[in-house]
């Protein structure tokens, strides 16, 4: 009969090496207060690994670098910079609604005294603004009925449910749940399926109407109407790839490809800072600087 | 006071001239591609959002002390390029290099610093993108 305490021992060596090991485990900080890592070696065919079945989860950074979720001058794949490829069909109303907007950002940008983002006084800026403003290190959990985003800027999360429920029926003012008219969102109401193991398409609508949110930093116009498709595709273990159209018929005359934006794997205990918007330091900094600096 | 000098110079595109910040005032208040480099007294730095407030005694030539007001991006932004809340301390003398504000008030955005210590971060910014496409599923 096998002896119990080298039972327990092998046993216990077997779980421990059968525990996950975090292969992204990289520079190690003073406290154990890990900072982002944005110097990781590229993946390539030596260090690829499998992605995971149906799984989002990390902390994820674009791939480009710190900077290159950014977006100011305009949604990724449509940058406002007046050339005639990245011209939006806008409806007249849509059109009208640009012209309304004072953006600080874009080929019609304008002075601080004159600008009328509603970012500037620390507004939610809503679905899909979120996927367009200072993507940093973006937080992504779930379990088996939702996926839950945790967006860097202003500390923001938003959840998508991955449950089988049915998406809103869009309606005026707000989405059609069950026979019930239910209020417009901030984020909207945003339901998920895997298309594969490795993809997951989300579309959300109920969002807020044109006059509470941008669609990106430009003073390009959104509406309540938009249905807007994400597609989260899991393309080997430290890659991710989020990819966003709109379909807004009040604003825009057809869909169009905003964003495809490929993430890199963090550290899972990277210490992600906060980045807020804080009416009170708004003010301040303004006093001290903006209001100078931006004026005649 | 040490005396500090006020340094011009005007360049062409570079690798120092930042992209788009999703500043909260916008790019356009800056003299895209102008240079002015600082070497003064650390007055005060403030490491907060949206920005984030470098306070600056400079002497100019004229032996007159200028206050010059610099800022970098958020606190999360510039911590990649090793931006911290001590790295500027008051008394410190530094040099930073900053593009100034077209309408000519003592202002800019820093371009580079080289801190009391001899340490130089650059961009108060985040880095340029790299040029990374997406990679096709």
């Amino acid at each position: 009969m096998p002896n119990p305490m080298v039972v327990l021992m092998v046993g216990v060596s077997v779980a421990a090496l059968s525990l996950p090991v975090d292969s992204n485990a990289q520079n190690s900080s003073p406290g154990g207060w890990l900072v982002p890592n944005w110097e990781r070696p590229p993946v390539t065919d030596v260090n690829r690994k499998p992605a995971p079945r149906r799984n989002l989860s990390g902390t994820w950074g674009p791939a480009g670098g710190p900077g290159a979720g950014t977006q100011a001058g305009g949604v990724q794949l449509k940058p406002n910079n007046g050339r005639p490829e990245n011209q939006l069909p806008f409806t007249p109303h849509g059109l009208e609604l640009y012209r309304s907007h004072k953006a600080l950002e874009g080929i019609d940008a304008v002075l601080p005294a004159q600008d009328n983002d509603p970012r500037n006084r620390c507004e939610p800026l809503g679905v899909p603004r979120y996927n367009h403003y200072n993507v940093r290190l973006t937080q992504i959990f779930q379990d088996e009925y939702k996926v839950v985003i945790l967006y860097h800027y202003d500390n923001r999360w938003r959840i998508i449910w991955t449950d089988g429920r049915d998406l809103p029926k869009l309606v005026d003012g707000g989405v059609e749940i069950a026979g019930e008219v239910r209020e417009r969102r901030f984020f909207g109401y945003s339901v998920g399926r895997w298309v594969d193991d490795y993809t997951l398409e989300v579309q959300t609508v109920g969002t807020m109407p044109e006059d509470r949110v941008w669609l990106d930093s430009t003073g390009r116009p959104i509406s309540d109407q938009a249905r807007v498709t994400e597609t989260f595709h899991r393309l080997d273990y430290d890659t991710l790839v989020w990819s966003e159209m709109i379909d807004d018929p009040k604003v825009y005359t057809r869909p169009w490809d905003t964003m495809k934006l490929s993430l890199r794997l963090h550290d899972p205990r990277t210490d992600v800072m906060e980045y807020y918007c804080s009416p009170g330091e708004q003010e301040n900094y303004n006093r001290l600087f903006g209001s100078s600096a931006g004026g005649k | 006071m040490r005396s500090g000098r006020v340094i011009v110079s005007v360049a062409l595109v570079g690798l120092l001239i930042p992209p788009p910040l999703s500043a909260h005032h916008g790019g356009a208040i800056f003299d895209t591609g102008k240079k002015v480099t600082l070497k003064g007294t650390v007055k005060e730095w403030i490491y907060s959002n949206p920005h984030c407030l470098l306070f600056l005694d400079v002497t100019g030539e004229d032996a007159q002390v200028a206050q010059w007001i610099v800022e970098g991006q958020a606190p999360n932004v510039i911590f990649p390029a090793g931006y911290r809340k001590d790295s500027f301390k008051p008394v410190d003398h530094v040099t930073v290099t900053v593009e100034p504000v077209k309408n000519g008030r003592p202002m800019g955005r820093i371009l580079q610093a080289v801190l009391a210590d001899g340490r130089t971060l650059g961009l108060a910014a985040s880095p340029p993108p790299a040029a990374v496409a997406a990679p096709q599923p």
